[in-house]
């Protein structure tokens, strides 16, 4: 880690003028012999000081995700504070794969304590783990927020570039995924067609993709699809703790296409809580995962 | 109840217009309202009956100014004649002319009350002349009456004194304006029983009165003039008539009892109500009935059946249970018609149980007065209801106007006050009659 | 206070009053909760003669309520020939707010801090609450607050014509989107609840409820409203037949399991009922009857969200505490009025009881509650035949079952209602 050099962002990077570069590179990467397929990462990490959250966002962002509104960031709230830092690492021209329709696979989170709303953030972001995948390339975009040098908050990232691969394609997947069965349904999601919008206007991610059909099929995409991170914060609303810290983790199978309606499963495993999401209608996955309070917090809930 | 016509032809402009064109003019009948005096100008007592000044005693006791003599000019309240001692036809020509002298004299919602004795079969044949006589000569006085003014009388049985407690309660009914649609017609007074009350503005205080069909029209009118003069209510009606029940309840600070007084236990749920609730049941006001009318060449068995059962056939069960009950001094008073006194065309089921209720109360009478009680019923005439407002104003007022000598139909309230007079202690003297409330219409006696 | 012990009165139930339930956007369409309310307790007071006289208190609520109904009860105190000093104050706590209602004014009558009260509720779906749209109410509010002209611009220039779409309330719950139906269907399938078990349940419901209008069961605990003299929802001829007939409604997701139809589940349904309580002394200075005593009431809660327990279970766990608590087993009543929220909810909390494990895990106990006797269960009907405005249904069962109690003369009962949030309220009343 050392190894890396240190870029420091003077402000936070707009994510509109992010997306426009990336739009630029992912044009690149289209045109005959344009393949951006380098094989390494670069040796670098984006930070940006003294982050504090806008308060009026905060509360717009509990309201969105039905949470109480309370005088601490949730987990998903400081992914979008400091997803800025993790693009800017991302559009850089020596960044081996496109941005643009790179696929969000999974989040690992280390929420280390509860962080006050008030508090001065910086972040450090990084990619790492190029790797091959079954259908092209994935890495980790790593962000490590601290508050006065001390570590409170780890996120890993894992994107995919499809089609994409570091070296030649290789053959078959190397390994099939379990059948999905449903598990027994304790919530449902009713996800709007402007459900994408909404979270943007909130969070600032105005990916194209989530936006409209229209912006999502200049994409490739058939329909806008919901946020990896709006349905993070869903399912951590309410079921995360307050009062202490936690790791969780979410893997996403299948895009959520707007509008939609996904059925939820909770279960409670007594030292963690699992979670999954699924189409209401098609029964396909779309996303599943842990929340694992810390053993030291306070017990969250009996 | 307001009532347009009535305003229109005695007031002003239109008073004029409507006496110029010969249109009939009904007076505003003079009601009762506590507090008000007993009549609206002196008294006249004419007649030499022995018991004339003790009677004067009592009427100056009710604060009137009683007058025994004809003379002068000035308005009458109402006229007094006592006809209880003739003998002979002849004899009426003196009072009867001396009472014609004073009519015009005789005040709107003026009064005549005759004392008389009942003709009986074994009269000699003058006496009884003259005392069928006088039911003759004052129901046509009751049709003479002008400007809401009525005549009726009172019969005491032999020995009964003009003074007897349900004379005097009776008189004093007559008097007042509790009898504003009585007209034409004759109390009977048969014993000395009864007690006249401490205050005539509350002569049911103290009582527990139940009152079936009250949720409406003639009921709820009763519940609410047994509550004025007194008495602790308990309202019944059929459990879909709930609501309004309850509105009648919460107005007369009593309690609804929802009951279908079909039902066979209907006069033990009642006792049960009265008794624990309100610790005693002293009178009982069968009101509820229905109507289903339809010529007989078109009856049914559910129209007949019906009116026969809610009419007639329940009244006859309670009165089992509530002499099985041995209430002491229990007085009822049934709801009666002049249907089935005069009949009426379409009512054939509907005049069978209202005849069936007079003949019920005269032969209950005995059995009733047992335990110190009575039963009686009220006949009453055209009554503005809910029912009857729906019929078009022409319509109803040529109906109301054509029949009665008082030209007008009556009041729910009318029938109260009726049925408040008979459920008194006072009216104890009164046992198994019927006493009419119909403005004295052409049907019927 | 001294130290010393207060001594506990009983709290007796006098006798109730209810309009008749009517399905939702039906006979009280035009009827507000402060109307029905009203005319309630209009029907109490004149059943009980309470006109003039000032109570303690009147305690009770509407799950769906306008904001102007801030003062729903008071106000419909105030509508009536109650004494206007009567004190009455708003309870809600969903499906269970008649009982939390009619359960506190026991307590605070057992305390001697009051001698009478009417607990009860009232709920409407026809005349519900209608909200602007969370983006036209922050537009309004911003407007309000504005000062400048140039402030009220900017306000109003944040006016979608999207926002012009109002909210409706939902029976849906907050935390997790699923309508209370949906919920029950995870439970009832996790408890392997049949179809035909189901539907046998809402037919004896409506047989049950016919028969008690018959006897004239109803005619001293209610009173007609609006034209209405019976529950509009009851079907006195239906049959496990038509039952069959019907599509699932609920649990659509289980695709050929689903076995929750408007059949065997409450339809949305307008009404209010109220229970008039005392101390001995008041009935007895007042000549008022005792039906029943309010022995005791308890709450529950479960976690619902995370899937720990189904939505509507919480009264197994209330029952299992309130009868530790009175030293009672199970089987120790002559009536079990278990509301019917749905079918699967009654019979899904039998099994519960029956279940050694879910007795033994969840409800800490050594061995199961167990069953009970079925044909003392909601025995003149429930809320399948008689419908379920939301916070009407705790005054129903209560006024039910006193006189249930008093015409046997002896023995108890026992009362559980589910609420939606994963809450629950159960009680216990004895014959007097």
């Amino acid at each position: 880690m050392s190894a890396r050099e240190r870029v420091v962002l003077d402000a936070a990077p707009s994510l509109g003028a992010l997306y426009a570069k990336a739009a630029g590179s992912r044009l690149r990467a289209l045109l005959p012999g344009g393949q951006a397929a380098g094989g390494t990462l670069p040796e670098i990490e984006h930070r940006l000081e003294a982050l504090v959250a806008d308060p009026a966002r905060l509360v717009d962002y509990q309201r969105l995700m039905g949470d109480t509104v309370r005088d601490t960031l949730p987990s998903v709230f400081v992914h979008g504070m400091v997803f800025p830092v993790a693009m800017s690492v991302m559009v850089r021209e020596d960044f081996p794969l496109p941005l643009l329709g790179m696929v969000h696979l999974s989040n690992r989170v280390n929420h280390l304590r509860p962080i006050p709303a008030s508090a001065t953030l910086s972040a450090t972001a990084w990619a790492a783990n190029l790797r091959e995948h079954r259908a092209g390339t994935q890495l980790d975009l790593v962000v490590e927020v601290s508050e006065g040098g001390e570590p409170v908050w780890r996120g890993v990232s894992t994107y995919l570039a499809r089609g994409i691969w570091p070296g030649s394609r290789p053959g078959a997947p190397s390994e099939a995924r379990a059948p999905f069965t449903i598990p027994a349904r304790t919530a449902s999601w009713k996800l709007a067609a402007d459900t994408g919008r909404t979270y943007a206007a909130v969070l600032g991610d105005y990916n194209p993709i989530h936006l409209s059909a229209a912006s999502a099929k200049a994409l490739g995409m058939k329909r806008a699809i919901a946020h990896g991170m709006y349905l993070a914060g869903r399912a951590l609303a309410g079921a995360a703790p307050q009062d202490a810290g936690y790791d969780w983790e979410i893997e996403f199978a299948t895009p959520v296409f707007l509008p939609s309606t996904v059925d939820v499963g909770y279960e409670d495993r007594g030292d963690h809580m699992v979670f999954s999401g699924w189409g209401a209608r098609s029964g396909k996955p779309h996303f599943s995962g842990s929340i694992t309070t810390h053993p030291d917090g306070p017990a969250s809930r009996a | 109840m307001a009532d347009k016509y009535l305003e229109l032809v005695n007031s002003g402009f239109t008073k004029k217009l409507a006496k110029s064109l010969g249109a009939p003019r009904p007076a505003i009948l003079r009601r009762y309202a506590p507090g008000a005096p007993l009549l609206p100008g002196p008294l006249l007592l004419l007649g030499n009956s022995s018991a004339a000044q003790d009677l004067a005693d009592t009427l100056l006791g009710w604060g009137l100014d009683v007058r025994r003599h004809a003379s002068g000019e000035s308005q009458l309240g109402g006229i007094i004649l006592l006809l209880d001692e003739l003998a002979d036809p002849a004899e009426l020509s003196e009072p009867m002319l001396a009472a014609g002298a004073a009519l015009r004299r005789l005040a709107p919602g003026g009064r005549v009350v005759s004392f008389s004795r009942p003709a009986l079969d074994t009269d000699a044949p003058a006496v009884a002349a003259v005392r069928q006589g006088i039911d003759g000569t004052m129901r046509s006085l009751g049709r003479e009456m002008r400007g809401g003014a009525t005549a009726n009388g009172i019969v005491l049985a032999e020995g009964i004194s003009v003074t007897a407690p349900s004379a005097l309660a009776a008189l004093h009914f007559l008097l007042s304006g509790r009898s504003a649609y009585v007209d034409g017609q004759f109390i009977a007074v048969d014993s000395v029983d009864g007690t006249l009350p401490e205050s005539f503005d509350k002569p049911l205080a103290g009582k527990v009165a139940v009152v079936t069909g009250a949720a409406r029209g003639i009921g709820a009118a009763i519940a609410q003039t047994l509550h004025r003069d007194g008495a602790t209510v308990v309202v019944v009606d059929v459990p879909a008539a709930g609501d309004a029940l309850a509105r009648v309840a919460n107005r007369v600070s009593g309690t609804a009892l929802q009951l279908d007084v079909t039902r066979a236990d209907a006069g033990e749920k009642i006792i049960e109500h009265a008794r624990s609730r309100h610790g005693a049941l002293d009178i009982v006001i069968h009101n509820a009935g229905i109507t289903r009318d339809k010529l007989l060449a078109n009856m049914d068995a559910v129209r007949w059946d019906s009116v026969i059962a809610v009419n007639i056939s329940s009244q006859l069960a309670m009165n089992e249970a509530f002499l099985a009950a041995k209430l002491p001094g229990l007085r009822i008073v049934s709801l009666a018609s002049t249907s089935g006194i005069a009949g009426n065309r379409g009512q054939t089921n509907y005049a069978a149980s209202k005849g069936g209720v007079i003949g019920m109360v005269r032969a209950s009478a005995a059995a009733f007065a047992a335990n110190g009680g009575g039963i009686n019923a009220v006949a009453p005439g055209f009554i503005e209801t809910d029912m009857t407002a729906k019929i078009p104003l022409a319509t109803r007022a040529v109906a109301r106007m054509l029949m009665p000598s008082l030209m007008q139909g009556g009041l729910p309230l009318d029938v109260a006050e009726a049925i408040g007079f008979l459920a008194s202690d006072a009216a104890a003297g009164i046992n198994g009659r019927t006493l009419r409330v119909c403005g004295q219409s052409l049907v019927g006696a | 206070m001294s130290d010393q012990t207060q001594a506990i009165r009983p709290a007796v139930i006098i006798g109730g009053n209810r309009i008749p339930f009517a399905r939702s956007n039906g006979a009280y369409s035009k009827a507000s909760n402060q109307d029905m309310l009203t005319a309630a307790l209009d029907g109490l007071i004149a059943r009980f003669g309470l006109q003039g006289q000032r109570l303690g208190a009147v305690s009770a609520g509407a799950v769906l309520k306008h904001s102007k109904d801030f003062n729903l009860v008071r106000e419909s105190v105030l509508g009536t020939s109650l004494s206007a000093r009567t004190p009455a104050y708003d309870v809600q706590m969903a499906c269970a707010t008649g009982m939390e209602a009619i359960g506190s004014l026991a307590n605070k009558i057992k305390l001697g801090q009051i001698d009478s009260g009417i607990g009860g509720g009232v709920d409407t779906t026809s005349d519900a609450p209608i909200a602007v749209s969370e983006g036209l109410r922050a537009v309004l509010m911003d407007l309000s607050r504005a000062r400048t002209t140039g402030a009220k611009l900017k306000a109003v220039s944040r006016f979608r014509p999207r926002d012009l779409a109002p909210n409706a309330p939902g029976t849906g719950e907050p935390r997790t989107g699923l309508s209370m139906g949906d919920h029950q269907a995870i439970t009832t399938k996790a408890w392997n609840i049949s179809r035909t078990a189901q539907d046998e349940l809402a037919l004896a419901s409506h047989k049950n409820l016919a028969a008690a209008y018959e006897r004239n069961f109803f005619d001293d605990l209610i009173t007609p409203f609006a034209g209405v003299s019976k529950d509009t929802n009851m079907r006195a001829d239906s049959s496990l037949e038509k039952l069959a007939t019907l599509k699932p409604a609920f649990g659509k997701n289980l695709g050929a399991e689903a076995t929750m139809t408007a059949g065997n589940s409450t339809p949305l349904t307008d009404g209010a009922s109220v229970v008039l309580l005392g101390s001995e002394d008041y009935a007895r200075e007042h000549d008022l009857p005792m039906l029943a005593n309010f022995v005791d009431f308890e709450a529950a809660a479960v976690d619902f969200v995370h899937g720990a327990e189904g939505l509507l279970m919480a009264p197994t766990y209330a029952v299992a505490r309130i009868l530790e608590r009175n030293n009672l087993s199970l089987q120790d009543f002559d009536f079990y009025e278990i509301h019917e929220a749905f079918a699967g909810t009654v019979l899904a909390t039998l099994a519960a009881w029956e279940d050694a494990e879910f007795c033994k895990n969840k409800l800490g106990l050594d061995a199961p509650l167990g069953a009970i006797d079925r044909s003392r269960l909601n025995v003149n009907g429930s809320s399948l035949a008689a419908g379920h405005p939301f916070a009407a249904t705790g005054g129903r069962i209560v006024a039910s079952l006193a006189k249930m109690l008093h015409e046997k003369g002896s023995g108890r009962g026992l009362i559980s209602v589910c609420a939606a949030g994963g809450q629950g309220v159960v009680a216990i009343l004895e014959a007097r």
